[in-house]
């Protein structure tokens, strides 16, 4: 599955030739990045051209802080909206309170942000899994080292590792192989890497999908109705 | 010298050339991987089907994660936008068309 889409909103026509991409391209699932802001109507005819191609949709939101009372006030208020919350970590503050949140299912960074990147103290806090986005590294070559550096650090402390296009249009579309891939390129274990795109991804859903469902109590409890009960 | 082949379909907004492609390929490999990651890989167009946008690349065997690598770190072929996506993987041509839906 792709973690990481984001339907250009002001173009509706790419959205179901994207997702029909998506489809050739060998995916069943996709989380789609979606503002937190986006009238319903609107959210539902995207993720309906989306789910029309057969896949299963879901949302996510991305979220882009600097300051950490901001974050913290956009998880209480977006957490249970959404089947995936990221952070888009803006500076090294921030990537420490998102690493350390367990609200937080994802964190990624700009590679563009020379003074920021994964380093071993975010990695030692880090309870989500850290993304790595292919987009970015389509356009310059020259962010390899620092994609090589970061995943080197999270596997050295056992993160979760997801692997996602980050895709804005068709034309930045993959398959999962190609994803592992490049993954493989980067210096990761084949492996290792064949979870990044699909087991790990689906295991943080199927989490979270639980999570929200109204028998959801805390980890481990949940509430058995009646009827399922006599049927057990 | 055993080799892989693979199925590609590209998506492009514009009509793509098969030297064209093939030259992009190269390009993207020598960028990635350097004159002697290019070298070991190895790649060939060996058929491009300029209607269907489909093509079928060889490369040596062992080096396939490098070709996907490159193909997946394409954007653009010949100055439009493009998706190069790996459909299939064989060790002969033979077992790319028998497995394909659409014979190539």
């Amino acid at each position: 599955m792709d973690l990481h889409v984001i339907p250009r909103l002001e173009d509706e026509e790419s959205w179901p030739h994207t997702a029909q991409l998506l489809r050739v391209a060998g995916y069943d699932a996709v989380a789609l990045t979606v503002p937190t802001g986006l009238v319903d109507e609107r959210l539902s005819s995207l993720l309906r051209s989306f789910a029309n191609t057969g896949l299963e949709v879901f949302t996510r939101a991305d979220f882009a802080c600097s300051r950490r009372q901001d974050l913290l006030k956009l998880l209480r208020r977006f957490r249970r909206r959404f089947d995936i919350i990221s952070v888009k970590c803006l500076n090294h503050a921030i990537a420490l309170v998102a690493a350390r949140d367990r609200r937080v299912d994802v964190i990624f960074f700009d590679p563009h942000l020379r003074n920021l990147w994964f380093d071993h103290s975010i990695a030692n806090v880090c309870r989500a899994a850290f993304e790595f986005n292919l987009r970015p590294l389509m356009d310059d070559a020259s962010l390899l080292s620092k994609a090589m550096r970061e995943m080197r650090i999270a596997e050295e402390h056992r993160l979760n590792i997801v692997l996602s296009s980050g895709c804005t249009s068709p034309a930045f579309v993959r398959t999962p192989t190609q994803l592992s891939a490049v993954g493989v390129m980067l210096g990761l274990e084949t492996y290792h890497v064949r979870n990044m795109v699909s087991l790990i991804p689906w295991s943080i859903l199927v989490k979270n999908v639980e999570r929200r469902s109204d028998e959801y109590v805390e980890d481990g409890v949940q509430i058995v109705s009646k009827k399922s009960f006599h049927h057990d | 010298m055993t080799r892989r082949y693979f199925r590609i379909r590209i998506f492009s907004s514009q009509p793509v050339a098969g030297e064209q492609f093939a030259l992009t390929l190269t390009a993207s490999l020598q960028r990635y991987f350097g004159e002697v990651g290019l070298s070991k890989v190895n790649p060939k167009l060996i058929r491009f089907d300029a209607k269907k946008s489909e093509a079928i690349v060889g490369c040596q065997k062992g080096y396939e994660d490098q070709l996907q690598a490159a193909l997946a770190l394409i954007n653009r072929i010949g100055g439009a936008e493009a998706a190069p996506l790996t459909l299939r993987l064989s060790g002969t041509i033979k077992g790319l068309r028998r497995r394909s839906q659409q014979p190539f």
